[in-house]
């Protein structure tokens, strides 16, 4: 008997846009359902999902709510620099359009915890809406830091507002800015803090928790990925071997690790190609990873046992993978 | 080789509905069972709703289940405390007022498909979880036999079986079609956040003598497709279709309720369900039989397993490129139990 060949891909589905509403200035939610009125496949807060936007592929936190089989929501913001995603949303998704989503996936999952401090920039807000639902369910001590431009463009204010004094609402255009150093004051070991968010806030957020909170505190998610500077020398070529595959590669100077392994006809799950979505995670046994990934925390990083072979690399001149 | 590998862990999912029994089976008696380490008793109120309740009086070590069951209530065999349906106690014999806190834990129940699930995790988490939707279990047009099975086996052990579809052939070569063990097609995994589906079509083959004869002897060859599916650490399904050109279509649906018991033990509810012969008593009674065998050798040849990893620990393990549903079964069981550590920790769950 021949060799198995096992294909492994994430799950697709082509959904149809239910309702498209305006949630805020610039913001619009989509209502997704399977035109058979099929179940969706569950997910749990923190999740997201790939939508594929003619050529392009974007991923979308799920914003609704996870005990709902029969749709998906997301709310997607139209950036005035956009790189085609947003702008395809607002232009072309109507009532009835057709859109294939991937997933779902998550890799910004919601830990039990007593205690969780929120931290929300303006469309960032998505992911956070289920946990913020799933941590007043279950009864922990938990509190919201919205921050947006201007409170006609921060969505789900409304929604928010049932939870009273556990939400701090910060629109730029009426309060002063948000004070990170007081959010994040009193670093404890029962807490864990939870922001999504543009860069510059995710990356004031990280300054501190690393200075201050037990290295497993912060979980962020990332819109963009962080920029990384190509090393002095160049890039330069390693040795890859996928352990349980009993293969051993060479990862040139030019291409992706994601890419050599493609190349040799092994089946990896991938996605965004750029380090933010993490569907791409594999574990490390040997080798010491060179990240350069948006997803993995600094703390995760250091670990040395898993990386996203989309974009990072290898330090050593051999790198060994459990796959 | 991989390094040490946590087949073997001792935690159990708490976030997860649970089929604790079949409908049939709760009634206005106590039942008692364990689930995730922990004793639990089920009813019904006399308007018929199930409930499930903390099977241990709050006064002493005694279980509920040893007790009666008065209207909607029950008292503790041993001192006569009694618990309403929501594990409040409502009465105890020596004095007028009830002690302060005095209260067992009640559970989140719900039926659906001729089965009583029970949430034995955070309840206010119950809401945000969905109970798997398994319609053959009572549509028309199918019948259903199976049996129930304690198993000294950990529950992820389990679904990693039951996720290695080369193992049939191998059990029980006399159940599957011969064309199982002779053709190994393609392997299709389909992943999401927390489930994994696996897909394979078989060439036109004869059928198993067993499945011919209840098709009434059809000569042409069939086409079998099999899908298996892990929805929940509490439920794997397995879907086996036949169908011939002629347009002869017969399914088969297998359902494995797994609830955790204790750290390297599960009670399997196993369900084998079809939609031919679906009046036949005899076909029944021989699926019954044939079945009730094959889930014996697979159950024991899992017992051996958890033994070895039981004396000897995890060791390396060689993985071939069809395990890797398997594989994505564990990382997503792994990643739960992590989320769920009320710790904080790291949230990557590592195989």
């Amino acid at each position: 008997m021949a060799g198995t060949k096992t294909t492994v891909r994430e799950h697709e589905v082509e959904l149809v846009v239910e309702s498209a509403d305006r949630v805020a200035e610039g913001v619009v939610a989509l209502t997704l359902v399977d035109p058979d009125g099929g179940a969706l496949p569950p997910w749990t807060p923190g999740a997201h999902v790939d939508l594929q936007l003619g050529e392009l592929v974007r991923q979308y936190s799920l914003c609704g709510d996870p005990a709902d089989s029969r749709s998906y929501t997301v709310a997607v913001l139209r950036e005035p620099e956009s790189r085609g995603g947003s702008s395809y949303v607002h232009e072309q998704l109507v009532v009835g359009s057709r859109v294939t989503v991937r997933g779902p996936r998550n890799h910004f999952a919601l830990v039990s915890s007593p205690r969780y401090r929120f931290v929300a920039g303006g469309i960032g807000i998505t992911p956070l809406l289920p946990m913020i639902a799933e941590a007043e369910a279950t009864g922990a001590d938990w509190h919201l830091w919205y921050r947006g431009r201007a409170r006609a463009g921060m969505a789900y204010v409304d929604r928010l507002a049932e939870y009273g004094d556990r939400v701090t609402l910060l629109p730029g255009d009426e309060t002063g800015p948000l004070e990170l150093a007081a959010v994040l004051a009193d670093p404890s070991d029962d807490t864990v803090v939870y922001t999504c968010g543009p860069e510059r806030l995710l990356d004031g957020i990280e300054e501190i928790c690393t200075a201050s909170w037990p290295a497993s505190a912060l979980h962020l998610e990332r819109f963009t990925a962080k920029e990384i500077e190509a090393p002095a020398g160049g890039e330069r070529s390693f040795e890859l071997e996928l352990a349980a595959s009993g293969v051993t590669l060479t990862v040139p100077p030019d291409r992706s690790i994601f890419n050599v392994i493609l190349d040799a006809g092994i089946s990896v799950l991938g996605s965004c190609h750029e380090g933010i979505c993490g569907t791409c995670e594999q574990i490390v046994l040997e080798g010491e990873v060179d990240h350069r990934d948006s997803v993995l925390s600094a703390s995760e990083q250091a670990a040395n046992d898993a990386m996203m072979v989309c974009v990072s690399r290898c330090l050593t001149d051999r790198l060994v993978l459990d796959m | 080789m991989t390094p040490a590998r946590r087949s073997a862990t001792s935690e159990m999912p708490s976030d997860c509905w649970y089929a604790a029994a079949p409908s049939s089976s709760v009634g206005r008696g106590l039942l008692a069972l364990r689930a995730l380490d922990r004793p639990v008793v089920l009813f019904r109120t006399e308007s018929g709703g199930a409930v499930a309740l903390e099977d241990r009086c709050a006064h002493r070590a005694y279980p509920l289940s040893a007790g009666t069951l008065v209207g909607d209530a029950v008292r503790c065999g041993l001192c006569g405390f009694t618990y309403d349906a929501g594990g409040q106690c409502v009465s105890v014999p020596s004095q007028d007022n009830v002690p302060f806190g005095a209260s067992v834990a009640a559970y989140p129940v719900q039926e659906s498909d001729g089965l009583v699930w029970v949430w034995l995790g955070e309840p206010g988490r119950a809401r945000l979880h969905r109970i798997p939707s398994l319609p053959w279990l009572v549509a028309e047009g199918w019948a259903s036999v199976g049996g129930e099975t304690e198993v000294a086996a950990g529950f992820l052990l389990l679904h990693e079986s039951f996720a290695d579809v080369t193992q049939v052939p191998f059990v029980a070569p006399e159940i599957a079609p011969a064309v199982l063990g002779a053709v190994s097609p393609p392997l299709d995994v389909v992943v999401t956040e927390t489930t994994v589906s696996l897909h394979r079509e078989y060439p036109p083959a004869p059928l198993p003598s067993w499945q011919s004869e209840m098709l009434g002897g059809p000569t042409a060859d069939f086409t079998t497709t099999q899908d298996g599916h892990f929805v929940s650490p509490a439920v794997w399904v397995d879907h086996w279709d036949v169908a011939d050109a002629e347009g002869t279509t017969a399914r088969l649906r297998f359902t494995q309720l797994v609830t955790p018991t204790a750290p390297g033990r599960s009670r399997v509810l196993w369900r084998v369900s079809r939609d031919f012969a679906a009046a036949d008593a005899a076909a029944g009674e021989r699926v019954a039989a044939m079945f009730d065998d094959y889930y014996a050798r697979v159950f024991r040849a899992m017992e051996i397993a958890q033994a070895v990893l039981d004396t000897d620990g995890p060791g390396p393990e060689v993985n071939v490129a069809a395990d890797v549903a398997g594989l994505k079964v564990r990382e997503i069981v792994l990643r739960m139990l992590a989320e769920e550590s009320p710790v904080v920790r790291t949230r990557r769950a590592r195989v």
